[in-house]
């Protein structure tokens, strides 16, 4: 794992786990402070308050039916003492069952257990279940004791709700006992399944980290590459991000120090050629005039009787002197291709030079056609609108006349009798201003392309070699290009491209 | 994996240890037709707060689970459990006890605490899980509760919220266990006693 997926693995760490961390904080203290105002002391108390209160009920009701058998047990006692006949008993029994409703049932006995009177409540078929119980009762004297049983009942809902309501309270004094632990076990399983989720979006961070940290890892081990020379080096550019944007200039990068270094390599390859095309033409300009002035000598100072000597003498000096006159023209261009001095950029248009271009053109066919214009139509046109570059017009007309004339000389040399064609224009396209110049020659194979701009390579047999070579050179000192390739017509197609003012 | 196992093996031995770590008391046992029989008081249970609150009014539970457990192990041969819902009646004197279908009213506190309290020659475990421990050592271990809620009731008196997150159902879990348990408890062991061959 590298440093820097390191820092990315901490700071997605850190931000987790300080956010949710702090989320764990904050909500214990939250369900702390809920569980207390849901389960609070004063609900407990009202609770069993409740209880008590039920309880009390029954408790009361218990007393209450005392009391009723105590008044039915006088109210039988004193009807006995009124009238000494049990019958007497039938009617005031039903009155007491009317009078009092927790009253289910009076039996009186005997002291012998024989029943003297007796009443029950008829039982309600869509009542309540009651919970009844007995309460005795004796009353009289002597032989007249009796013993009263009085049935009373209570609804056994009220029992019932006694026990709910204790449940209740029960369990609610026990959520109270426990408050702090509650939300505790609350907070402990939030914490828990917040840390599973602080897990797993970590784990999904590292994963999605890895993705950016591998293409940067890739995007370090290229620039490695690039420092030690290697810049044939180009990346995938893949998703759009940053990191694609990094390696789309860091491939746009590569590829500027690619073209600068060839650049530069070109141009130093020229200015040793230079040299070389100096020192040549010093070493051979020297002896020329020795011997041409030799050669006029021997054939001047010769003063013997030979005709045939003196014809071998004249064709001698002629050829001398016409060799001597190539190695002049020969030195002559090494010259000024060693004299070649760099350009002088300035802001220019384009189409200026297109036109004085275009003045030079009846020059050139002449010359090519040898004192009269050779028969090659040249058509020259461009753009409307200014197409402004920084540019060395007089270095740069030298260079499109130089490509000018190769073509005029290739259309005439395929067509000698009329039809050849050239063209030559300037364009402005995406950011970038362009001279175009192609015919309908021969055209330059392929396999050539890209030895033509090499000094000293030439396929004309009178040719030096220079004239391209001198072309790429100030096309490279304006920051531009040169390409070569095939014309739609069939022949080649030479093209300038410069920097427009604009774009830089 | 491994640590998973670790983990139980520990968790198991811990429970073990603490079982074997409980207080001493004398059962009378005896054994018949294969089977243990025992006899012990846990009237000890009922302190003057749990006769208060059996005295309440309110429905009251006593429960006493005993097993058998070889030495040194987790492992219950046999558990035998039993328990009693004590009513004082409001309405008359004395107290409703109900245990499992059949209903008993007792006069006293007293006679409610003999009957779910005091154990006379209850069989624990049948014979076929003694005969294949023969001449082992073992003990019985006694927990004699006041009031725990049952888990069906504690169930239907703490409830999850109908929400979809995970943490209310996991909480209501943890916190039943914690709330529905015994308000009162004691528990403790016999001696070691052998597995007759």
């Amino acid at each position: 794992m590298s440093r820097f997926e390191r820092k990315i693995l901490f700071a997605i760490g850190l931000s987790v786990f300080l956010a949710l961390g702090g989320s764990i904080f904050l909500a214990q203290g939250a369900l702390r402070d809920v569980y207390a105002v849901g389960v609070n002391e004063r609900f407990g108390a009202e609770l069993i308050h409740g209880v008590e209160a039920r309880r009390g009920q029954l408790m009361a009701l218990r007393e209450g039916s005392d009391q009723v058998a105590d008044a039915v047990s006088l109210a039988v006692e004193a009807q006995l003492e009124k009238r000494r006949h049990a019958s007497s008993l039938q009617p005031l029994l039903r009155d007491l069952l009317e009078r009092y409703e927790v009253v289910h049932g009076i039996r009186v006995l005997d002291d012998e257990e024989r029943e003297l009177a007796s009443v029950t409540r008829e039982p309600d078929p869509l009542g309540a279940t009651m919970r009844t119980t007995t309460r005795d009762r004796e009353a009289g004297k002597g032989a007249r004791k009796v013993r009263i049983a009085v049935e009373v009942a209570v609804p056994e809902v009220y029992f019932e709700r006694l026990q709910e309501a204790g449940e209740v309270a029960d369990v609610y004094s026990r959520l109270q006992r426990q408050s702090a632990s509650v939300s505790d076990v609350y907070a402990w399983v939030f914490g828990v399944l917040v840390f599973l989720v602080i897990v797993v979006a970590f784990l999904i961070g590292a994963i999605v980290s890895r993705r950016v940290t591998r293409r940067v890892t890739v995007l370090a081990e290229a620039s490695r590459k690039v420092g030690a020379g290697d810049l044939t080096v180009s990346l995938p550019t893949g998703a759009r991000d940053e990191v694609a944007e990094l390696t789309k200039a860091f491939n746009d990068m590569v590829r500027d120090l690619r073209d600068s270094r060839t650049r530069i390599e070109y141009l130093q390859r020229i200015s040793a050629w230079q040299d070389f095309a100096r020192r040549l033409a010093h070493e051979i300009k020297n002896p020329l005039t020795p011997i041409q002035l030799a050669a006029q000598e021997m054939d001047e100072t010769y003063g013997g009787q030979d005709d045939a000597y003196r014809k071998k003498l004249e064709h001698a000096r002629a050829i001398i002197e016409e060799e001597v006159a190539t190695l002049r023209r020969l030195v002559g261009e090494f010259s000024a291709f060693a004299k070649l001095p760099r350009a002088d950029l300035s802001p220019s248009d384009l189409c200026e030079l297109i036109q004085s271009i275009e003045d030079s053109i009846p020059a050139i066919l002449e010359d090519v056609g040898g004192g009269t214009a050779a028969p090659v139509e040249v058509r020259v046109s461009c753009a409307t609108e200014p197409i402004r570059v920084r540019m060395d017009p007089m270095m740069l007309k030298r260079g499109v006349d130089n490509i000018l004339r190769n073509a005029i000389q290739a259309a005439n040399e395929a067509k000698p009798s009329g039809g050849g064609r050239v063209q030559v224009r300037a364009y402005a396209s995406e950011g970038s201003g362009f001279i175009e110049v192609r015919d309908n020659g021969p055209g330059i194979a392929q396999e050539n392309w890209d030895r033509v701009f090499d000094p000293y390579y030439t396929t004309k047999a009178e040719g030096t070699g220079l004239g391209l070579a001198i072309v790429k050179k100030v096309v490279l000192e304006h920051g531009g290009e040169v390409r070569l390739d095939r014309a739609p017509e069939g022949g080649a197609r030479f093209g300038i491209e410069l920097p427009l003012m604009e774009s830089r | 994996m491994r640590f998973w196992l670790a983990a139980l093996f520990l968790l198991i031995a811990t429970v073990a240890y603490g079982q074997s770590q409980w207080p001493l008391r004398d059962l009378g046992v005896t054994w018949s037709r294969g089977a243990a029989k025992v006899s012990f008081s846990a009237k000890d249970l009922a302190d003057e707060r749990v006769r208060q609150e059996l005295s309440s009014g309110l429905r009251k539970r006593l429960v006493v689970t005993v097993g058998a457990h070889l030495k040194g192990s987790n492992w219950r041969m046999a558990v035998r459990q039993f328990g009693c819902d004590v009513t004082r009646d409001l309405w008359e004197d004395g107290y409703l006890v109900r245990i499992g279908d059949q209903s008993a009213r007792l006069k006293t506190l007293e006679q409610v605490l003999n009957r779910c309290l005091v154990v006379d020659g209850l069989f624990v475990g049948d014979p076929g899980g003694y005969e294949r421990q023969k001449g082992k050592d073992f003990y019985f271990a006694v927990r004699a509760e006041f009031n725990p809620i049952s888990k069906k009731q504690c169930s239907e008196l703490i409830r999850p919220t109908s929400g979809d997150d995970p943490v209310g159902p996991i909480s209501v879990n943890i916190v039943r266990r914690r709330i529905c348990r015994a308000e009162r408890a004691i528990e403790f062991r016999s001696e070691l006693l052998k597995v007759p061959e």
